[in-house]
């Protein structure tokens, strides 16, 4: 995608004032009423790239949906799934596309571990103790990649090539991870609707006391949906693996993004998650193209608070995981 | 009756007096004002000095100042905002901006960055009370304040985007060294107007939480809806809340960029920015007078001396420093406040004595 950008002439925003705030977006109307190329080029990439957005807010939107925790390790949990992606395919020499699984089962166990660690024992404590203590957890996990791993950026060594559509130029290995990204989410939705765990945390999610009351026992969907969570980021951080090069604080960035998409999507809502994924993807892509900088993240922020405020239960708001 | 509660008698004697909260207070910063030479005080051959120099003392005090700010509108409205890094940031780019560019005073610089963020929490407080944000809703929004600036900042020219401010000499805006300019040759003098500023914040924390502002504000945590239906117009009152920590957060800022001599919007903007800022009254206990203070002589030492003794492998002071967060939220979800009754409740209950339960 970076070099897509680059190879292009710079636009002209000379001047300051507000034109450097109308042009881009001037440009883009032109560029629609051309019908230039390099927008459905654009929309690739932002499709191939909310994809993946849409993967790494599955597993927070459904812990924050179903136990009301915001984690803040969750971000890290997509390195961890980075890294074991790229252990097991550079030390042992297995397929990266193996590796993914394997990565969803480290961060399963480790999820439950962290959950009966730190957020089961101040479940029920004031919000910001459990937020300090992912974010605990966050500090932790992250300086320990960072002292068995270095801070060096890693890269899975993965030559998928990439093939041309219509003109369109697809990267192989976006696309796989996009491919991923909805079969995880179908057979998520899926695991959530007809089986009778799923049906147990949908329940937990909607009334945790309700779902006291008919006998669920609440302290075990905790952890386990924590560990599916999890194990949600770690798929999420394995598919980001096969075509991107990161280092142990790449998290930072998909977390802040995440939260965006969790609450633009709705709480707790897959639907919302794959649409606010989408939305987010698409902005940083045109976003990219468009405007200077990272002015992009500006308008998801803007975007975000527009939300917050305006349709808090967001997009699609009121389903449940 | 054994002389520790004689001792304690004559403790809760003191306590009732109404000069108490006084007293107390002037020990506390005399205290304070001590430290820097306290630990340089030869103990059988080891100072404090060695591993806990000016510098930590000052940027703990830093903390307990931010800390001491947070508690007016989180503490104590119960409003939890997870974004005080724009305030902050407000207050180190508005003093450097004016006194770089324009070679304005860093202390009326700092006043203007007060009354800025001020502007700014009223804004996000606004928005957010109007539509009733609540919760976790509420502390996202606020990061997402945050976090909008960082961006804005590092891509605006004017604020010399990421690259940020580099505090200029005092000739620059024509003074010396001293009070006047803001900035001094060595440290000591930083560690007395930091500690001027705790001050001040502590003293004003106090006026609001023994007026009919605090009681407001401690109705509108407890249960605002009740406090609405007897007559608090909470939406006012968590506006006052949150200008007031803006402001005061914001000097906060304002001091930083004069100590330390540069800016960028990922150290004053940074998304650990808003926890550091809080951390202190978490720990300590918020919404208490001296939990802000307690939490930051606790937490930022951890912190700084985890970074200057494990310098060998990078990164583990902060696996020390995680461990260290986890742990105190989890044993001490009340805040290092709560310790002494805690403590006295497990001497009670050693002793078989059930009658004293937990105050």
């Amino acid at each position: 995608m970076r070099h897509l950008v680059t190879s292009v002439a710079p636009l002209p925003l000379q001047g300051g004032g507000l034109g450097r705030f109308i042009d881009p977006f001037a440009q883009f109307l032109t560029d629609v009423a051309n019908m230039e190329p390099v927008l459905l080029q654009l929309l690739a990439f932002g499709l191939l790239l909310g994809g993946v957005y849409a993967l790494t807010a599955l597993g927070l939107t459904m812990i924050f949906g179903v136990m009301d925790v915001i984690n803040f390790a969750h971000g890290v949990f997509l390195v961890v799934g980075m890294y074991t992606v790229w252990l097991v395919s550079t030390t042992v020499g297995i397929s990266p596309f193996v590796g993914i699984p394997i990565a969803a089962v480290v961060l399963f166990v480790l999820g439950i571990g962290v959950h009966i660690l730190t957020v089961e024992p101040i479940i029920e404590a004031p919000q910001q103790n459990q937020l300090i203590a992912t974010l605990g957890v966050l500090l932790i996990i992250q300086s320990a990649i960072e002292i068995i791993f270095t801070p060096d950026p890693q890269q899975v060594e993965l030559s998928l090539g990439s093939v041309q559509v219509g003109g369109v130029f697809i990267p192989l290995g976006q696309f796989y991870a996009l491919l991923i990204a909805l079969g995880t989410m179908l057979g998520v939705r899926a695991f959530l609707n007809r089986t009778d765990l799923g049906r147990k945390i949908r329940g937990t999610a909607d009334n945790r006391d309700g779902a006291r009351y008919v006998g669920i026992n609440v302290p075990q969907i905790n952890y386990l949906t924590f560990g599916i969570g999890a194990a949600l980021a770690g798929v999420a951080g394995g598919s980001i693996a096969l075509f991107q090069r990161f280092d142990p604080f790449t998290g930072e960035t998909y977390l802040i993004n995440a939260f965006v998409i969790v609450i633009l999507g709705g709480l707790g809502s897959f639907p919302g998650a794959f649409v606010g994924g989408l939305i987010v993807g698409m902005i940083q892509v045109f976003g990219g193209y468009y405007l200077p900088g990272t002015t992009s993240q500006v308008l998801i922020f803007l975007l975000f608070i527009g939300t917050l405020l305006v349709k808090p239960e967001g997009l699609f708001g009121g389903a449940n995981a | 009756m054994s002389t520790l509660d004689s001792v304690r008698e004559s403790y809760q004697t003191f306590d009732d007096q109404r000069f108490a909260p006084l007293v107390k207070g002037v020990v506390l910063f005399t205290l304070l004002a001590a430290l820097p030479f306290i630990i340089e005080i030869d103990v059988a051959g080891m100072e404090l000095a060695a591993t806990l120099s000016l510098k930590v003392l000052i940027l703990t005090v830093i903390y307990a100042y931010t800390a001491q700010s947070w508690n007016i509108m989180s503490g104590y409205t119960g409003q939890f905002s997870f974004g005080h890094a724009a305030f902050f940031g407000i207050g180190a780019y508005a003093t450097q901006k004016l006194l770089v560019d324009f070679a304005i005073n860093p202390w009326l610089g700092m006043l203007v960055a007060g009354i800025i963020a001020a502007l700014y929490g009223l804004l996000i407080g606004a928005l957010s009370f109007r539509f009733n944000l609540k919760g976790h809703y509420f502390a996202l929004a606020t990061l997402a304040f945050a976090e909008l600036l960082r961006f804005v900042v590092t891509n605006m020219s004017e604020l010399r985007g990421a690259n940020g401010y580099f505090k200029p000499f005092p000739r620059d805006y024509g003074a010396e060294y001293g009070l006047v300019a803001f900035q001094f040759q060595n440290d000591l003098p930083y560690y007395y107007v930091i500690l001027g500023f705790l001050l001040v914040v502590t003293v004003i924390s106090w006026a609001i939480k023994n007026s009919w502002v605090g009681l407001y504000f401690f109705a509108i945590r407890e249960d605002e809806r009740a406090a609405a239906s007897v007559g608090v117009p909470s939406f006012r009152y968590k506006l006052i809340g949150v200008a007031v920590s803006a402001f005061f957060t914001a000097l906060g800022g304002a001091y930083w960029s004069m100590y330390f001599n540069t800016i960028r919007p990922d150290t004053v903007f940074a998304l650990f920015k808003n926890v550091e800022l809080l951390l202190p009254a978490v720990v300590g206990g918020p919404g208490t007078l001296i939990g802000p203070i307690v939490g930051s002589f606790i937490v930022t030492p951890v912190s700084e001396v985890a970074r200057t003794t494990f310098t060998n492998i990078n990164g583990l002071d902060r696996i020390i420093y995680g461990a260290f967060l986890v742990a105190i939220v989890i044993y001490s979800p009340r805040g290092v406040v709560s310790w002494p009754s805690r403590a006295r409740a497990l001497w009670n209950r050693v002793r078989g004595d059930t009658e004293v339960s937990e105050r």
